[in-house]
């Protein structure tokens, strides 16, 4: 037998011996799948018929270090309290918020699917989903960051400026050259507050230090968080903060040996050991817990939420061995005034802007209306060129 | 290299040659041989199967079946390489050379097997062979200030320097003057009496007659016969090619013209860089009249369709059109005054024709505009492409088919009806027999004729000498964009014509 | 054994067929392989895309929507292509469309009739379109400058202009601090009909007058020459500089008319990812399409499909948003391979010792 004819024998065999195992395994999976469905049938056949559909759309993948992470963690914790038997959990990743026609198909997507209490987790998503909630009254939404609802459509959201203030602490203690870098997202009014709570804290110990912030105008490009990071390094930045989806600031600390702040997740990893102290993180396990329990209960109902640190939706990450322990107890000390008094605390006034101009008395706090549409910057931070 | 001995085998024995494509079989069981130290000529009408035989033997086809045996070796060619291997080398149409490196570069290039080149021992290896077979090359000059000749034994050059025994030629002399052509006799006489075998393909009978040893004819994929030269006629040839006796006289109605058509004065056309493409040309054309125009490619023909159809603007003169000056009009209003140019570069495609699309679209292509409305009239350009193709008996499966995939001559008749059909006043026509075989380009020439009796004028720009002399009334002949004459086609000769091609002018080629 | 690629010399009617019919099954098998080496059941997930995509109404009327914008920028990609002025600019000519519809929407009185708000901004969108690609169009007629860079880097610059105007020019102030620009009124969203918006029948007629202006006038006779060689259209007394513009409009209008269509009937708010990717992805389903209007359709609908089957799937199966863009690029590279094995062939030869020994059979024989 020639080369080329064996060439073909072997090709060919692999292309059968593909399909087939192909064929083969999907049918011993179903045929499977069909027994313990008739076996179980009659036992579960009224908690299948009961277990709901509950859809939620990310704006990036699952495992992005970052903000999905920390929603898809939330979920997994949620269902698995409220219970797997009776929440089936239908998810789809990927979908831009700035893209509303491709928001629209993938809630119709998971409206067909039947799911009948769908999340949206990015503040983009708000239109699209008051569309589709409108065309949809039976179905219940839920909408996160956001500030628009209905009957049928909440919005939820977590103070985390309180975290960040704790973590502004930290940074103000650490900071050696007394310019701590803030790499931002979007100029929305969600980035303006945390930024600010942040510098906040900072001044509040060391009324010296400034905070130069970067706008990378995305949610998520670890390149490009990357590159911000690594110039605020470069103008003397030597404790980085970031409000971002990714890891990326923390290892340009790392690789340039200054200190980092993390947001979204804990996120102490072998990675970034001699760089990470703490992060202020979402545990949204606790908000969506109630939530689902309530679509089992039939007693979800619509609503404004914005947790603070009382009710656990936020967090601040245990402050790893690189913070002193005098630092660790000051920011512990806090912790209960700031379940007490929560953003009234934060943003208690005298507070100046970055043009010295008063934005807030002294004896008074910004109100929480001022607090939602913050477009501007408390005195101390620094746009960096 | 020794001399021809009669006991030693066949330079190259092909037996049994056959090779299909799709439907078409394009070999069927063709025998050819040469011997060595012979000029063996291969005629055969397009299609008749010569290109594919030679692709075979260059290792570019691989045959359906079929023997060759070089120097009596068994071989089997899968690629060009191996072809070469063999000590086949040939020598293409199109030459393929780097311009911008010179004639030694050229030659060499490809050959080492190491980074380093031993220019020294190239260059020897290369003046040797240039003596050897007495051509006049510089190694070191640039092929971009070569002319066509001298390309032409550059390309010589770089297969015998790879050790080529065996030589094909396919039509070398298209593009040379008649004392270029006998400079190129020259060094294949040099080739055969060393032993070497020369297979030489060409459409022009007389010199396959006054150069070959030997002839094989192929028709329709087959081998109608090998003959010798000396034992033929070109009457008989043409019989073995086209399958029937064809008189091969062209006809020259004498000029019944009714006045001027065409007065062209003074024009003067520079191209980019300032060089003057057409220097004072001055010409007039006369209805009912042919005047040839005769040139090196590359003279100045181009310009003078181009300028006269309105496609380039010219930097001095007046072009007259029946007492009109035509510069300065559009092109489009240019061939609604009927004048009517058709230009048959050497991809035969490159402007005239619209490649993709059929038959039916590309017969609209000069007059679909002249309709009223903003749509299209098929139908009535379908009407028009019928009757083309049968008037020219264009063969293709219908009107519909692509354009792209008709063979060479049928695409050159698709844009000659058109042009005709457009009735012109004025027919400009480049080098419409280009690459044509004898049948085709004799149905070209009546229907050139049958323009002229119609009282259109013509200009006829042509290669075959032999050709310009028989049907011209006129000849105009341009070097380097002058007019180095324009002479009475029936008071002149083939070698006159060559030295006014060459830039001298009428009166100093009288003297000679 | 050797392998050579050659170009086929005929591309033959039911081998082409066979050879799409061949693709489908190849990335069938290879997806299904991939699924299963991840532990997915491949039968499964194909009956996901499948009810994705076209198993429920909701699921068929995603498609449609998403397929409206497609077919639309690849037909006005088309009329660029058919005369070779490489357009690669569909997206940031979709966006100009879209500002120029936003304006439009924000600045008409209230009290226009709704048919009139349509078209006025249905007229701006293919005004703004035909503006962002005459630019190129005209440095291309008039200086011979390279239209394919040129139109891609234009599409960075419509972005731009639209975080600009968001961030600054039109942004909301009732957005309370959110930089977004208002959404467009009631008045002007396209009506829905059969529970789709009515993009779709703006899609249709526009294949036929794609379709009609490319085979049947004369200017579309006109383009197709241009296209093919310039040398002989200006042989052939046209007017390549006019031809050219003329098309580079028509071609961006279309493209810019897909802008309003999808403001108006699925977006509603101006933001710098209106485009979504839709003027590269038509690019692709013009030239698979092969510049045929009414197959353009066909192949708008399927990579639809692909795209809300792949979401179907994620659902289903619970596979990541990853697996399923691999199994969506297997699908459209084999789709764009089978076209190269339609015009080309791979030629196998037999090697030296092959035909050696074949040699020497016949002579012992």
């Amino acid at each position: 037998m020639n080369f080329r004819k064996i060439m073909t024998v072997i090709l060919a065999l692999v292309l059968v011996v593909g399909v087939f195992a192909g064929c083969a395994q999907s049918s011993v999976t179903t045929a499977a799948a069909a027994e313990t469905t008739a076996a179980a049938a009659e036992t579960t056949a009224a908690a299948a018929a009961e277990k709901i559909k509950v859809g939620v759309i990310y704006i990036s993948p699952k495992n992005d270090g970052g903000w999905s992470q920390a929603h898809a963690t939330g979920f997994a914790n949620a269902v698995a309290a409220v219970g797997a038997d009776k929440i089936d959990l239908k998810e789809i990743e990927n979908i831009n918020d700035a893209d509303a026609q491709q928001t629209e198909t993938a809630l119709n997507q998971l409206v067909a699917d039947g799911c009948q209490l769908i999340f949206a987790t990015s503040f983009n998503y708000m239109d699209v989903v008051e569309k589709v909630a409108l065309e949809n009254p039976e179905i219940k939404f839920e909408h996160c960051s956001g500030y628009k609802s209905a009957d049928n459509f909440a919005n939820y959201f977590g103070q985390i400026e309180q975290p960040r203030y704790l973590s502004g602490i930290v940074a103000g203690r650490m900071t050696k050259t007394n310019t701590i870098g803030y790499v931002a997202a979007m100029p929305i009014p969600e980035v303006y507050r945390g930024l600010n709570a942040f510098t906040l804290g900072v001044r509040s110990v060391n009324p010296d230090a400034i905070v130069k912030v970067t706008w990378t105008n995305t949610w998520f490009n670890p390149q490009l968080e990357k590159e911000a990071a690594i110039s605020l390094i470069d103008s003397g930045a030597d404790v980085l903060a970031q409000h971002q989806d990714s890891t990326a600031t923390q290892q340009a600390a790392q690789e340039k040996g200054v200190y980092g702040i993390g947001y979204d997740n804990p996120m102490y990893s072998e990675a970034i050991k001699d760089a990470y102290l703490t992060a202020p993180v979402w545990n949204w396990g606790a908000y969506y817990q109630t939530r689902l329990q309530g679509m089992v209960d039939g007693t979800w109902a619509t609503g404004s939420y914005w947790g603070g640190m009382n009710e656990g939706v936020i967090a601040l990450d245990a402050m790893t061995a690189l913070v002193p322990a005098d630092v660790q107890t000051e920011v512990n000390g806090l912790i209960d005034t700031m379940k007490a008094k929560g953003n009234d605390f934060v943003f208690a006034g005298p507070i100046k802007d970055n043009t010295g101009k008063e934005r807030v008395a002294a004896g008074t706090s910004l109100p929480a209306a001022d607090q939602f549409s913050m477009d501007w910057y408390v005195e101390g931070v620094v746009v960096a060129e | 290299m020794q001399p021809q001995n009669r006991t030693q085998p066949p330079a190259i024995t092909m037996q049994g040659i056959s090779k299909t494509f799709a439907t078409v079989k394009a070999n069927d069981q063709i025998s050819f041989s040469v011997k060595a130290g012979e000029i063996h000529a291969l005629l055969g009408e397009n299609g008749s199967g010569k290109s594919t035989l030679m692709n075979i033997l260059s290792g570019i086809y691989l045959p359906d079946s079929g023997e060759i045996d070089i120097h009596g070796e068994r071989v089997i060619f899968r690629s060009p390489r191996d072809s070469m291997a063999q000590g086949i080398g040939m020598i293409h149409q199109h030459f393929k050379l780097v311009e911008n490196l010179s004639a030694l570069e050229n030659i060499v290039a490809g050959t080492g097997h190491g980074l380093l080149l031993d220019r020294k021992a190239a260059r020897d290896k290369v003046i040797a062979l240039s003596e050897q077979f007495e051509m006049d090359i510089d190694p070191d000059r640039k092929i971009a200030s070569m002319s066509v000749s001298e390309k032409q034994t550059v390309e010589i050059l770089k297969v015998l320097y790879r050790g080529s025994q065996i030589l094909i030629l396919d039509e070398p002399t298209a593009v040379l003057t008649p004392q270029e052509i006998t400079r190129l006799f020259h060094i294949l006489h040099r080739m055969r009496e060393i032993g070497q075998a020369v297979v030489f393909i060409s459409h022009k009978l007389n010199e396959v007659l006054s150069l070959c040893d030997r002839v094989t004819v192929l028709r329709q994929g087959k081998t109608i016969g090998t003959v010798y030269t000396h034992q033929t006629t070109a009457t008989e040839l043409v019989e073995m090619m086209v399958g029937r006796a064809v008189d091969l006289a062209i006809e020259r109605p004498a000029a019944v013209g009714s006045g001027q058509c065409l007065d062209v004065k003074n024009l003067t056309v520079k191209d980019h860089d300032g060089v003057a493409r057409l220097n004072q040309v001055s010409f007039t054309l006369d209805h009912g009249e042919i005047l040839g125009v005769a040139g090196l490619s590359g003279s100045g023909q181009k310009e003078l369709c181009e300028t006269i159809a309105g496609l380039c603007a010219p930097n001095g003169g007046s072009i007259l059109f029946h007492d009109n000056q035509i510069i300065g009009k559009s092109p489009r209003e240019i061939i609604r005054l009927g004048i009517s140019m058709s230009f048959i570069p050497e991809d035969r495609l490159g402007m005239g024709l619209v490649a993709s699309m059929d038959i039916a679209d590309n017969i609209m292509l000069k007059d679909y505009a002249f309709h009223k409305g903003p749509f299209l009239n098929r139908k009535e350009a379908r009407a028009k492409a019928k009757r083309i193709v049968e008037q020219l008996s264009i063969n293709t499966p219908g009107i519909y088919h692509t354009v792209r995939k008709l063979s060479g001559g049928n695409i050159q008749k698709v844009i000659l009806g058109r042009e005709i059909n457009l009735s012109p006043r004025l027919l400009i026509t480049a080098y419409a027999v280009r690459g044509l075989d004898i049948h085709s380009s004799y149905t070209i020439y009546s229907l050139i004729n049958e323009q002229k009796s119609k009282d259109v004028a013509v200009l006829f720009i042509g290669e075959d000498l032999d050709v310009l002399l028989e049907l011209c009334d006129r000849i105009l002949v341009l070097c380097n964009g002058q007019v180095t004459g324009i002479v009475n086609a029936k008071d002149v000769n083939k070698e006159q014509i060559g030295l006014m091609m060459a830039g001298e002018t009428l009166t100093e080629s009288e003297a000679v | 054994m050797r392998l050579r690629i050659a170009k086929k010399d005929t591309a033959g009617g039911y081998k082409a067929v066979l050879i799409r019919v061949g693709a489908v099954l190849v990335a069938l098998v290879l997806s299904g392989l991939l699924m299963t080496a991840m532990g997915y059941n491949p039968i499964s997930a194909f009956a996901a895309i499948i009810k994705g995509s076209f198993g429920s109404k909701r699921g068929l009327i995603n498609t449609i929507t998403v397929a409206i914008p497609l077919l639309v920028v690849a037909l006005g990609l088309s009329i660029s292509f058919s005369m070779r002025f490489w357009n690669i600019g569909g997206e940031g000519q979709l966006i100009m469309g879209a500002i120029f519809a936003t304006f439009v929407a924000h600045n008409l009185p209230v009290n226009t009739p709704t048919p009139v708000y349509l078209i006025t901004m249905a007229i701006a969108s293919m005004i703004g379109g035909a503006l962002f690609a005459l630019i190129p169009g005209l440095f291309r007629a008039y200086s011979g400058t390279n239209e394919t860079l040129f139109t891609l880097m234009l599409n960075y610059v419509a972005i731009k202009i639209t975080v600009f105007l968001r961030l600054v020019l039109w942004k909301d102030p009732e957005a309370k601090g959110f930089p977004s620009i208002e959404a467009i009124p009631k008045i002007a969203h396209l009506p829905k009909v059969f529970g789709i918006h009515s993009g779709w029948i703006i899609a249709l007629i526009a294949t036929v007058l794609v379709y009609v202006f490319l085979k049947y006038t004369k200017r579309g006779y006109e383009t197709r020459v241009v296209g093919e060689s310039e040398r002989t259209a200006h042989y052939a007394g046209i007017n390549v500089r006019r031809v050219l513009i003329s098309g580079v409009i028509l071609s961006g209008g279309l493209v810019g008319l897909a802008g309003f269509v999808k403001l108006s009937g699925a977006a509603f708010t101006l933001s710098e990812s209106i485009g979504g990717g839709n003027g590269f992805s038509a690019v692709i389903i013009a030239w698979l399409a092969q510049l045929n209007a009414p197959v353009m359709v066909i192949v708008a609908l399927l990579f639809a499909a692909m795209e809300q089957g792949a979401m179907g799937m994620e659902l289903a199966l619970k596979i990541p948003a990853s697996v399923a863009d691999i199994i969506k690029g297997l699908i459209l590279f084999t789709a764009l391979a089978s076209e190269f094995f339609i015009a080309y062939r791979v030629v196998i030869e037999p090697g030296p010792r092959q035909l050696q020994k074949q040699a020497q059979k016949e002579d012992q024989v």
